[in-house]
């Protein structure tokens, strides 16, 4: 991995790379949605597209053929939209061909149902643009389901997708069906728990036992996903699985891996019964054969490591183990947590071996395609800022030297802890590099960040270049606080974050700079504290100037502060002064 | 106008031509089409011109190098007008899409499959608007040519004067 350079879906010119992590995210955003402007047109003229042809072909850049072929009210021609995902003007057809007495298939008809429980009544984005805005005006949760204590269950599955409406046309197609199978059932099911309408699937279940249909294993595995929010005592929903389990070796229904992961998200939500549950599910995926993926260790580790009392780390050792050994391939959604839990794990145990094996099993054939770059961005965060808390200095300039600005970009907090590191190890003179690192992230304004610094470099004194280099930062933050551009809101000035600006000024020399911060100490109603002032005198003393010595007492009197007497006598006393002066 | 770089060059006869047997043929000290070709006049010495423009075309392979790189020249190797037509209909759509920002002509060079366009730009967009635009003309050309289309860009913040003419 080459250290200087960013991500490879970026150009390679000091203009165009991001510099810190929220225009990484912009520029791959932009770019995406300018491949989307593209794939736009050619979908709506693929008439100028069709006509070169290369040699070799290349099928996939062909455009595709979105508009249905087949005219007419058939069966055919609902198949056909069905395939096009064309969701309003299927249930057209389809009210169509039922008012006119066309007798269908159950199986084109289930193929309907199919359509409706994906997209959850509403018509994929693309074509949501052209509808009109009725169509699409979901007020949200269905009346039957709001109840207040599920309200925060509520807002999880809002996320995902569109919510289930009442008779909408799923339901009322299900209802108008002359037969149904068990696929119909199913189906609805799945639709239903998908788009949040848990106990109306919980019911439909139980129409399909009274049916004596039999599910099948994706059911089982979507009623076990939404036992959390159709049960609430860790207790019920525990003994609810157990039921579903039980009904899947009735009707001889082999579970999965998504059935044991569906298992532990669930068992996510149990507390206690969680935890005592978890390991026993995992002994019986061993039994059955069933290798697990990156989400099964995934919700282990969240029904292990969540909360304030964190139990021994052997658990996280463990799936480590099992992790390092192979390269794993993506079987289920959550899969992609599972590096980012991980490596919180690790900094919750405060443990930096951990975090090593974490990045040796992340480098492991394909696994690090899990981790997209917002995900890298976090995981490298957390992991850099471990090594501040853990590691010692050399490693920790080492890895920001090599990761910055190429792996991940540093936030506020790393930088924060990056400062506090430096002090523990009083190496203060590396400061000056980590402000320019600063100025290029664009954090100059955070006020956090701006007085760690100032209060790090003001603290003691130190040899003559590093004060230097010291009072080159403050005439920067002093920059940063003026106001620059209509736009922008001037920086407030704190009284600390004044008084040592004077303090780094007066120690390089600046007598001018540092009175004309003292002038800001006024203007902005803010006392100087002693030391300042006595900073101050220092500087005037050596570069001998008894004016500016004057006109600070001159201030301190004018503010009324009680060492300003204390200040004109040692004047008196240190500097030489003309008859006019005294 | 820009036009494309490939002049003819190789030929020994000098500015002039044989007035006989080229161009209008009339009148000898009537400048031939040669004698035109990607030159840029000498004026009052105000006019910025960049390197690519200073040097007339006989300096191709020699101070220049080719605006356009593909086999279809070679000896035995077919498709040659082809490219040419895909050249300049590049050209014109990169002129058009990165509005006022290509600062010197776009070099295009064909590997295999693969189109590559390096172009030099300046920055007179945001990043994250030029970045929009790259993620479209790949797109968009990739699907036009039926074949795997690159852009490399390179930022200059003015064009890069050569000479004063």
């Amino acid at each position: 991995q080459d250290p200087t350079a960013a991500h490879y879906m970026f150009q390679d010119d000091p203009f165009l790379m991001p510099r810190n992590a929220a225009n990484s995210r912009l520029y791959s955003l932009s770019k995406e949605s300018g491949k989307n402007a593209a794939k736009y047109i050619i979908k709506n003229f693929p008439q100028y597209f069709d006509k070169t042809l290369a040699d070799p072909n290349v099928p996939c850049l062909m455009p595709e053929t979105f508009t249905p072929q087949t005219e007419g009210v058939s069966e055919e021609a609902l198949k056909e939209r069905i395939h096009l995902r064309r969701v309003k003007e299927s249930v057209d057809l389809f009210d169509q061909l039922v008012q006119a007495g066309t007798p269908l298939s159950l199986e084109t008809t289930n193929s309907l149902l199919d359509l409706l429980c994906f997209c959850g009544d509403e018509e994929s984005t693309s074509e949501k643009e052209e509808e009109s805005k009725e169509d699409l005006e979901e007020p949200g949760v269905n009346a039957s389901e709001q109840k207040a204590p599920r309200r925060q269950f509520q807002r999880g599955l809002q996320s995902s997708g569109p919510r289930w409406r009442e008779n909408n046309h799923a339901e009322r197609i299900f209802k108008i069906m002359p037969e149904r199978n068990a696929h119909s059932y199913c189906t609805m099911i799945r639709g239903m728990v998908k788009h949040g309408a848990a106990s109306k699937a919980y019911d439909m279940y139980i129409d399909l036992l009274n049916e004596r249909h039999k599910a099948d294993v994706h059911t089982f595995n979507a009623l076990i996903r939404a036992v959390p929010y159709l049960k609430e005592r860790f207790i019920e929903r525990w003994e609810l699985v157990k039921d579903f389990l039980t009904h899947m070796t009735q009707q001889e229904v082999q579970p999965n891996l998504l059935t044991f992961n569906a298992i532990l998200k669930t068992l996510r939500r149990c507390g206690v019964v969680g935890r005592s549950m978890a390991l026993l599910v995992i002994k019986e995926m061993e039994a059955l054969d069933i290798e697990p993926s990156l989400a099964t260790y995934d919700h282990l580790l969240s029904i292990f490591y969540r909360g304030i009392d964190l139990p021994r780390s052997g658990i996280v050792s463990e799936v480590l183990d099992e992790v390092e050994k192979r390269s794993f391939t993506p079987q289920d959604p959550d899969d992609a947590n599972f590096f980012s839990t991980a490596m919180q794990v690790c900094c919750d145990l405060k443990d930096v071996k951990l975090a090593y094996r974490l990045n040796n099993a992340m480098e492991v054939g394909d696994n690090w395609k899990f981790l997209d770059v917002d995900r890298l961005n976090g995981y490298w965060s957390k992991f850099f800022s471990l090594l501040c808390m853990m590691e010692q200095i050399e490693f920790v300039l080492k890895w920001y030297k090599e990761m910055s600005f190429s792996f991940f970009y540093p936030t506020p907090k790393n930088i924060l802890d990056l400062l506090q590191a430096l002090d523990a190890a009083s190496q203060l003179e590396v400061i000056p590099s980590v402000w320019d690192d600063v100025k290029q992230l664009g954090f100059t304004r955070r006020h956090e960040v701006l007085e760690e610094f100032l209060s790090l470099m003001s603290r003691d004194q130190h040899p003559e270049e590093i004060q230097l280099a010291f009072a080159k930062c403050a005439e920067d933050i002093r920059a940063a606080h003026e106001p620059a551009g209509r736009e922008q809101v001037p920086l407030e000035w704190t009284g600390s974050a004044l008084g040592s600006v004077v303090v780094l000024f007066s120690r390089a020399g600046r007598t001018q700079d540092a009175w004309n911060m003292m002038e800001h100490f006024q203007k902005t109603n803010r006392i100087p504290t002693e030391k300042v002032m006595d900073e101050f005198l220092n500087c005037a003393k050596q570069t001998n100037c008894p004016e500016e010595a004057i006109k600070l007492v001159k201030l301190a009197a004018s503010l009324g502060l009680p060492s300003s007497q204390r200040l004109k006598s040692r004047t008196e006393e240190e500097f030489e002064l003309s008859e006019t002066q005294k | 106008g820009h036009s494309v770089g490939d002049g003819d060059h190789g030929k020994r006869d000098g500015h002039w031509g044989r007035g006989g047997t080229m161009g209008c043929g009339c009148d000898p000290l009537t400048p031939v089409p040669q004698t035109r070709a990607a030159r840029v006049r000498v004026g009052k010495g105000d006019k910025p011109v960049t390197y690519e423009q200073a040097h007339p075309p006989h300096y191709i392979g020699h101070r220049k190098g080719w605006l356009s790189l593909h086999t279809g020249n070679l000896c035995g190797e077919a498709g040659a007008a082809e490219r040419a037509v895909e050249d300049s209909f590049l050209r014109r759509f990169l002129f058009g899409t990165f509005p006022g920002l290509l600062q010197d002509e776009v070099v295009l060079k064909r590997r295999g499959n693969l189109l590559v366009v390096c172009a030099l730009l300046g920055r007179a967009l945001p990043p994250h608007k030029i970045y929009f635009l790259v993620g479209y003309t790949e797109t968009l050309l990739s699907h036009f040519y039926k074949c795997p289309m690159r852009l490399e860009l390179q930022t200059v913040p003015s064009r890069v004067v050569y000479k004063y003419l």
